[in-house]
């Protein structure tokens, strides 16, 4: 008897915490709702994309770091952005150009389907030089990875020759000792790629070649 | 209650047990000549950490076979999204990329 009375008094006991502890959530709930109504609108800003700011996403690069200015947020990125200049994101998106994968501009696309047609020069007296169409296979080093066919013609689109030569790459065939462990590290093709051009984690854009082992 | 307890502790104890730390870190190195070339070592790969994250099911069987050295794993299957570079893998941003590669080769840079 005593008992049966004590779990009543229990249960009892449970049922007001209950319904005092389900009061005190809601009310305060109910309290909190009405100054909240006006924050969504700010907290739909989080994305970065002032120019202004170094730290805005459309100056990060894949890794997160300041895009082209070597990882150091306090340079400058460009002349354009030293004048305050800086991508409109919207305006961007708007132009439709294509893009790949990774949601990146495909430039590469861009000049292939002749989408854009840039001036070869600010100065118009300098002569335009027409791309290198020189494909240039380069063996992977491993069996079971595919060989780079690096393409000239679309990085002559962009580039004069003395940008990467002599400094980068040695214009001798199979005299840059390339190793993908460099060019994460920013060496070699790293200069460019992962950086301002498509990132290295599309492997097969320029691993192209099948080799005979890698086909297995 | 007691009993209960150790009921409790024993069904979920007991297989944590017995299934962690089984494998460890496996050395994958079946094509320990062509990495050579290539001037990479040997992978160590963890299990353990992987065990922690996922379920066996998850990987096994349908992106390793769970027989040690059957899967035939090399670079240009996991760049063809196979294997560790699998859509929801190392080919994805829920983990470290492919050209990590001293995330888990050993010797890289040594020849």
């Amino acid at each position: 008897m005593k008992a049966s009375s004590f779990r009543k008094l229990k249960a009892a006991l449970l049922c007001s915490l209950v319904v005092a502890f389900g009061y005190t959530v809601s009310g305060s709930v109910a309290e909190s709702a009405q100054p909240a109504k006006p924050a969504p609108a700010k907290k739909e800003a989080p994305v970065k994309i002032d120019p202004n700011d170094p730290a805005s996403l459309i100056y990060l690069d894949t890794a997160g770091k300041p895009a082209g200015v070597g990882g150091n947020a306090a340079a400058p990125a460009s002349q354009a952005y030293k004048a305050g200049m800086g991508w409109h994101p919207q305006a961007l998106a708007g132009t439709g150009l294509p893009k790949d994968r990774y949601g990146l501009v495909d430039w590469a696309k861009l000049v292939r389907e002749n989408i854009i047609k840039p001036k070869a020069s600010l100065d118009p007296e300098e002569e335009e030089m027409p791309p290198l169409k020189m494909d240039i296979l380069i063996p992977a080093k491993g069996d079971y990875v595919n060989d780079v066919i690096y393409p000239h013609e679309m990085h002559t689109y962009w580039l004069k020759c003395e940008v990467c030569h002599p400094q980068i790459f040695v214009p001798a065939k199979g005299s840059n000792d390339m190793t993908m462990v460099g060019i994460v590290q920013g060496q070699w093709c790293g200069r460019c790629h992962n950086k301002i051009a498509f990132p290295l984690t599309d492997c097969n854009r320029c691993h192209s070649s099948p080799k005979k082992a890698a086909a297995k | 209650m007691k009993k209960k307890l150790l009921a409790l502790v024993l069904v979920l104890a007991v297989p944590a047990l017995a299934g962690a730390a089984q494998y460890g870190k496996m050395t994958l190195d079946s094509k320990i000549e062509s990495m050579h070339k290539a001037g990479v070592g040997a992978v160590i790969y963890p299990h353990d950490k992987h065990e922690a994250l996922f379920k066996c099911n998850e990987c096994h069987p349908k992106l390793f076979k769970e027989k040690r050295g059957t899967s035939n794993i090399s670079m240009k299957m996991n760049m063809d999204g196979k294997f560790c570079g699998s859509a929801n893998c190392h080919n994805s941003p829920a983990a470290f990329p492919l050209y990590m590669c001293t995330n888990c080769h050993t010797n890289v840079g040594k020849k």
